[in-house]
């Protein structure tokens, strides 16, 4: 007989891995439709101002076009109805550099590309807000953001031993999946479907209907297997809606798929931050005040801040704290949740910070950190459900070779290099959210076997996989014996794919719908039972042929008196080229304590996606706007630079064992924020431990080590 | 991407005469760039003549211990063929420093040398540029000049040219077999095949329409054991320089007897360190006398707004490929 319960925790590889890697799983403008036509966006070419006149004559005449739609011709929609961004041709004005300005729909994908090019737009133009540089000064508090302060920062920061005040900039990121945001809409009467990536299942659905002006049951939202959204694919955007307006106008499916070029300017991004952190600590490294102001900037028309300060606000134990924010609006695409939101820039500005402070107090800064772990939750007084910093540091400490690293910058010296050792710490917040899931057992002789369905999202995460495993413990069946349904609005609503709440949420419904139905079960059997039967069981002792039931789980209300946070500490070596500037990470090692990890393989995974996306960060991401146009500059994967597989060293990831029932009840805290967040800083003061040089602004490029 | 006519040659008359009967029409060689240009619609032809079966990808032995080059070979098999390997390293390691695997695989010799700059507001049609559209502007005069030209730029034009091959090549005396429309042959050195962009940043190249390589030859040289290429860029593979050098030279005794330095990144051809070239003949190859010629090379640089650090970087840059060559491209 088989041990019980051993597929979570296992590294079980990916069950749809099969049909990933011989291209059957169908992303969104895959599935198959019934003679679609094809539609191609065009974008504004001035960052302010009005269309004064579109000329689609050409366009219209070209060949195999069927509608050229401008805000001319579309119809009337909710602006409101919780689509991101605008650019839904709503009316003549231009508000950012490449909004949605128009589409063209044709009966091939390259008719309706080269008709794109031939439209001819005028504009007014006016002046538009650009210079970041310039406008951050005039920054406003944010609407959804107070001043957050404890205690006295002034008086503790003059009186301080030591302290830091610095500047950290980063720019503006990009979230570029794999998969570019595209949609097919297909009208089937009164109903409108979509296949479209979400990681909101049911937030697309209602987002959608909503400025359709169209009721949620009459929209559903197929999302099967995403190719990659770190956040652009939480809120929808334009592509979505105007892939309907155009289906409804040309009457017939419509495919509509975003350019790589044109992912720049249409799904958001992550805006470009200025975090002034100022650090105050007595002689012996103990912390005495902590300030983290942060300058950004979000849209005209909208606005989105991401909480850069919220590390600050939990990581270390200080009497006085500061947490604030300015915000400008300009001219450019709204910016939105980027993974790691708020925790990975703001990380960045923290993490460096402490690691200046710890040098310039001539404290290892490890040391330094654990000299400042708080007991509790210092943003609100909470006890924490789990909090591992300690052990990841230190665990981290000795796997990596901590000591060998030099206190002194540029002691360590091979051959043209100089070697540096960085560390910093990272956390996420750690949720569940409301959640439904129907499981349906069916026997066929002794043969069970179960299907779990619910709206959830698989970002290419693994979320098929753990729920399998989840489901396979829970009912003692075999995996291969579990089918799981997801990314579909028509399955029970779910939580979405974002804020590293979906493993979370997802397997605890699950599990709780598998325990639900073996109780069912158990009741149908009207016997007492001395050991607790499973659900197989049952249903071949019953005769049983199938059985559904419904499972909606809410978190434990006991959690809401604990501080819930997935937390980790990130170890970099870097290799700096004396001649040239040019930095490698040749080791990169994550420590991280995230709750119960339900899969090895996939959390590994997970991890290093994240700490790839944070090198990237560090070294080589930036997108740069010309403040005379408002254009990217970098505008194509040739400028924009992520990292190569050249770029990448040896990668390690350790999980510390945690089991949080405090949480939730499964013990599971979520790795899909936490794993970029304090990435950055690691390399950033990697690179300050090998050459001294102190970069505080990312990207670290060649020339800034010259 | 604008609708277009393709066409086949099938040998390399037919490719000529095709040419020759269309303004319009280019030639198609790998396709790496020209058809990447063409979905942004910064290369408008409405004709390719598909030049691949036309052979021209042999590499040989020259009469003279030199090598010929096809023009249509591709630039995996030109950087791994044994006589490059052995008698023209810094070639082969110029052409793996630049893109990547896949597209070596389909990028041909004579593509390379005509691959047009990477300025982004070349690429992106709503901006100026006197390149892609004379009389326009240019945008990355008073924009975002990071990448662009230190030497040779005009008014008109500050792109570089952003191949790795053509800096080797050019460092090595190369020089570029042409057969014109009307089917003479001719032979260019590689120092005026390309241009500085002057007046007419429109014309990359001297070359007419209609003209084809055909081959490219290198002389023989004794350079193989102290040469290197060195490229500086933002990340560790897969883009462009910013600054690059091929460095080769050939000892008599302990003092150089021949150099060549050539720079990549830093000007709208590849660009002859010849300042420096001069200052290293019959000197010792010693750091110090590395960074005097480096630095007197650099001294005539002209930089931008955003790129003032490419003359230390190319002075330093220039400066390892040579401390690498010498010791056999070992640091
Ligand atoms: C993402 C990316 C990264 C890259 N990175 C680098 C890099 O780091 N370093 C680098 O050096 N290069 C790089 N390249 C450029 C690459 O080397 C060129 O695209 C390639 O060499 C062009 O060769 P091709 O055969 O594909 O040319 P094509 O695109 O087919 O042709 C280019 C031009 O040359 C003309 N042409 C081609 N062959 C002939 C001939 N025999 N006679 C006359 N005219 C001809 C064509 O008509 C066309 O105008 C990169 C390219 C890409 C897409």
């Amino acid at each position: 007989m088989k041990d019980k319960n051993t597929n979570v925790g296992s590294p079980v590889s990916r069950i749809d891995g099969i049909l990933k890697v011989t291209g059957k799983a169908d992303y969104s403008t895959d599935h198959p439709v019934k003679d679609p036509a094809y539609a191609v966006i065009f974008k504004s070419t001035i960052a302010a101002g009005k269309i004064r006149n579109i000329d689609s004559v050409a366009a219209e005449k070209s060949p195999g076009v069927l509608a050229v739609i401008t805000h001319k011709n579309a119809p009337k929609l909710n602006t409101k109805g919780g689509i991101r961004g605008g650019a839904m041709l709503q009316s003549a004005d231009v508000l950012f550099f490449g909004q949605h300005i128009g589409v063209v729909v044709a009966e091939t994908f390259e008719q309706a590309r080269h008709a794109a090019d031939l439209v001819k737009v005028e504009y007014d133009q006016k002046e538009a807000k650009i210079d970041f540089e310039k406008l951050h000064r005039n920054g406003v508090k944010p609407k959804d953001k107070e001043d957050e302060k404890r205690g006295d920062v002034k008086v503790a920061l003059e009186n301080a031993a030591f302290k830091v005040e610095e500047t950290y900039a980063t720019p503006i990121y990009h979230h570029h999946p794999l998969e570019p945001h595209a949609t097919i809409a297909e009208w089937q009467g009164e109903n409108l479907i979509l296949y479209n990536s979400a990681q909101i299942v049911n937030g697309a659905q209602n987002a959608a209907a909503s400025t359709l002006n169209l009721k949620p049951e009459n929209v559903r939202i197929v999302s099967p297997y995403i190719g990659g959204g770190f956040g652009s694919k939480g809120g929808q955007w334009g592509n979505l809606v105007l892939a309907a307006v155009a289906a409804k106008m040309v009457k017939r499916p419509v495919k509509l798929a975003l350019a790589r070029q044109q992912m720049f300017n249409s799904v958001g991004l992550r805006q470009r931050n200025y975090q002034k952190v100022s650090l105050a600590a007595t002689k012996d490294g103990k912390l005495t005040a902590l300030v983290h102001e942060t300058a950004t900037h979000a849209a005209i028309q909208d606005e989105f801040v991401e909480p850069c300060g919220d590390c600050s606000k939990i990581m270390y134990d200080t009497p006085n704290s500061l947490i604030t924010y300015r915000v400008t609006p300009m001219n450019l695409i709204l910016p939105t949740y980027t993974r790691g939101p708020g925790k990975s820039t703001g990380s960045f500005a923290l993490e460096s910070a402490m690691d200046e402070l710890a040098y310039k107090i001539k404290m290892d800064p490890i040391e330094f950190r654990l000299k400042n772990e708080p007991e509790k939750d210092p943003s609100n007084g909470k006890p924490w459900s789990s909090r591992k910093v300690v052990e990841c540091l230190k665990e981290g400490a000795k796997a990596f070779g901590w000591e060998k690293r030099k206190m002194e910058p540029m002691q360590n010296v091979q051959g043209n290099y100089w070697v540096g050792y960085g560390v910093a710490c990272g956390t996420y917040p750690a949720h569940q959210r409301d959640s439904s899931a129907i499981i349906k057992l069916n026997r066929e002789g002794s043969n069970v076997t179960a299907i779990i369905e619910l709206a959830a999202a698989d970002l290419g995460t693994g979320t098929y996989t753990i729920l399998a495993q989840t489901a396979a413990d829970a009912l003692d069946l075999p995996i291969n014996k579990i089918t799981v349904r997801i990314g579909d609005s028509d399955l029970p609503p779910a939580a979405g794919s974002v804020g590293s709440v979906g493993a979370t949420s997802y397997a605890n419904v699950v599990n709780d719908a598998c325990m639900k139905i073996t109780d069912e079960l158990i009741a149908r059997s009207g016997k007492q039972f001395f050991a607790r039967p499973t659900a197989a069981q049952l249903m071949v002792s019953e005769k049983i042929a199938n059985i559904q039931t419904r499972a909606d789980s809410k978190p434990m209300e006991s959690a809401e008196q604990y501080s819930s946070h997935s937390f980790n500490a990130n170890f970099a070596e870097v290799w700096v080229n004396q001649s040239t500037g040019m930095v490698r990470v040749k080791r990169f090692l994550a420590v991280t304590g995230a709750g119960k990890i339900l899969n090895p393989k996939t959390a590994r995974s997970q991890i290093f996606g994240g700490n790839v996306w944070g090198i990237g960060m560090a070294l080589t991401e930036e997108s740069v706007v010309d403040p005379r146009f408002g254009h990217f500059v970098t505008r194509s994967f040739a400028d924009y630079h992520v990292p190569s597989n050249l770029d990448i060293g040896e990668m390690e990831a350790i999980f510390i064992k945690e089991d949080d029932k405090l949480a939730n009840k499964l013990g599971i805290k979520g790795l899909g924020e936490v794993g970029i967040v304090g990435v950055s800083a690691a390399v950033a003061n990697a690179v300050f431990n090998a050459t001294g040089k102190r970069i505080r602004e990312l990207p670290i490029l060649p020339d800034k080590l010259l | 991407m604008r609708p277009f006519k393709y066409t086949n040659a099938k040998d390399v008359p037919s490719a000529l005469k095709l040419a020759a009967g269309n303004p319009n029409a280019r030639f198609l060689a790998g396709g790496t760039n020209l058809l990447d240009l063409m979905k942004e619609d910064v290369e408008r032809p409405d004709e390719l003549i598909d030049i691949t079966r036309l052979g021209l990808t042999q590499i040989k032995a020259t009469g003279s211990g030199g090598i010929s080059i096809g023009g249509l070979g591709r630039n995996t098999d030109a950087a791994n063929h044994p006589l490059v390997r052995q008698h023209y390293p810094l070639l082969s390691q110029a052409i793996l420093a630049g893109a990547s695997g896949q597209i070596r695989n389909m990028a041909t010799n004579g593509g390379n040398l005509l691959q047009r700059t990477r300025c982004p507001y070349f690429y992106d049609v709503a901006m100026p540029c006197n390149k892609r559209e004379p009389g326009s502007g240019c945008g990355a005069m008073e924009g975002i000049n990071r990448m662009h030209a230190i030497f040779g730029w005009s008014e008109k034009c500050i792109a570089v040219f952003p191949s790795d091959m053509a800096v080797a090549l050019a460092a090595l005396d190369a020089v570029v077999k042409i057969t014109n429309a009307s089917g003479e042959e001719r032979v260019v050195d590689f120092a005026d095949f390309h241009r500085l962009p002057g007046d007419m940043p429109e014309k990359d190249t001297n070359l007419s329409h209609g003209d084809l390589i055909t081959s490219i030859e290198i002389p023989k040289n004794n350079l193989a054991d102290h040469s290197y290429y060195l490229k500086v860029r933002d990340r560790a593979s897969y883009a462009f320089a910013l600054v690059s050098v091929a460095a080769a030279f050939e000892m008599k005794g302990n003092l150089i007897s021949k150099v060549r330095i050539a720079m990549g990144g830093v000007a709208h051809k590849p660009w002859r360190a010849m300042k420096a070239e001069q200052m290293l003949i019959g000197k010792e190859p010693t750091e110090a006398n590395f960074k005097l010629a480096a630095n007197a090379e650099m001294a005539d640089a002209k930089p931008l707004e955003h790129n003032k650090f490419k003359v230390e970087l190319g002075s330093r840059s220039i400066v390892r490929a040579l401390q690498m060559a010498l010791n056999g491209g070992k640091s």
